[in-house]
């Protein structure tokens, strides 16, 4: 199931939790979904290494709609070069006004996700086009 | 990035984050003016113009998106979704999830309102095992019980096995009429 409809529900809930609740209480959704929600997710990562970071964005990117997102493995990093991030594209051709701080989702989320599998993670960029890496800590395997 | 293809999980996760973090009455709030209000608008707006055409148009378009088993009735006096296989409660059963304690009651949290606003009431039941029946009628036109059956494809029919499977909640007119549990 890939609905893209959905993009407005996380759109939506991003800009219900921001307004109600504030931006503190937005990012702690976040990095509590990420060390709940996502928990198995960080320990195939840990366990897998950068194989699983690649394969698990490789697969998950050709899944999502309207996604153009290049995935690279290099010796100590995995690099997801988001050339189309398919939520901002599916909101924009909506004419969807774009929650504020959108794009941090994935700063926290994947931040949280990589951190408790023993990675570091960067993002530069946004609002539609970003580059995201994902690398080992020093001295990790 | 969150995406959509694994969204139902973190959906009811949500719903069990917001419950723990704010209380029962936040994710009612959450429903309505995160759901109904904000992101299914676009059912809004084409309920409130077109009422049980924008229906059609809103689930057929929908439930295709979503590969969902049902079937639509169009009467001259109601609309009628008949849900054999909800993709959403289906993914959850399927991969083991249920963080909040009653995920179905999220449709009535957010479509309630939609129905409101547009003028029709609902005759609604789910048995939490993905079947469901949606009966939407125009306000003060709807009969203040649950509907008869309306033949082949009535879910009701289905195997007491099925449908009977589980505790189900039950609205007629809008209202909840079951027990809470």
């Amino acid at each position: 199931m890939a609905a893209g409809d959905f993009y407005f529900v996380i759109n939506a809930t991003f800009r219900y939790l921001h307004d109600t609740y504030g931006k503190a209480a937005l990012v702690d959704y976040w990095t509590a979904m990420a060390r709940e929600y996502f928990a198995d997710l960080a320990e195939r990562f840990r366990a897998g290494g950068l194989e699983a970071v690649r394969a698990y964005w490789a697969e998950y990117f050709a899944r999502e709609p309207g996604a153009d997102v290049q995935v690279r493995r290099t010796e100590q990093a995995v690099e997801l070069d988001v050339r189309q991030c398919p939520a901002i594209r599916w909101l924009r051709a909506a004419g969807r006004p774009i929650a504020p701080c959108y794009c941090e989702h994935c700063r926290h989320v994947c931040g949280t996700i990589a951190a408790a599998a023993g990675m570091s993670f960067t993002l530069a960029g946004g609002d539609g086009a970003c580059r995201q890496v994902f690398r080992l800590q020093e001295g990790a395997a | 990035m969150i995406g959509v293809q694994d969204f139902v999980g973190y959906y009811d996760w949500t719903f069990a984050y917001l419950q723990r973090t704010y209380g029962d009455q936040a994710v009612r709030d959450y429903w309505v003016r995160a759901i109904s209000l904000d992101s299914q608008r676009h059912a809004r707006a084409l309920i409130e113009a077109k009422g049980f055409d924008g229906m059609a148009e809103y689930w057929g378009h929908t439930l295709a998106m979503e590969e969902a088993g049902y079937t639509f009735q169009r009467a001259a006096d109601y609309f009628r979704i008949d849900m054999f296989a909800c993709p959403s409660k289906g993914y959850l059963d399927q991969h083991g999830l249920a963080a909040y304690s009653d995920y179905c009651e999220h449709c009535m949290g957010w479509i309630k309102p939609v129905m409101d606003a547009a003028g029709f009431v609902i005759h609604h039941e789910h048995n939490h095992a993905g079947q469901c029946y949606w009966e939407m009628h125009r306000a003060g036109q709807a009969a203040a019980q649950v509907p008869p059956d309306r033949g082949a494809h009535d879910v009701r029919r289905l195997p007491p096995a099925v449908w009977q499977q589980r505790r189900r909640h039950a609205y007629v007119a809008s209202q909840r009429v079951d027990q809470e549990a």
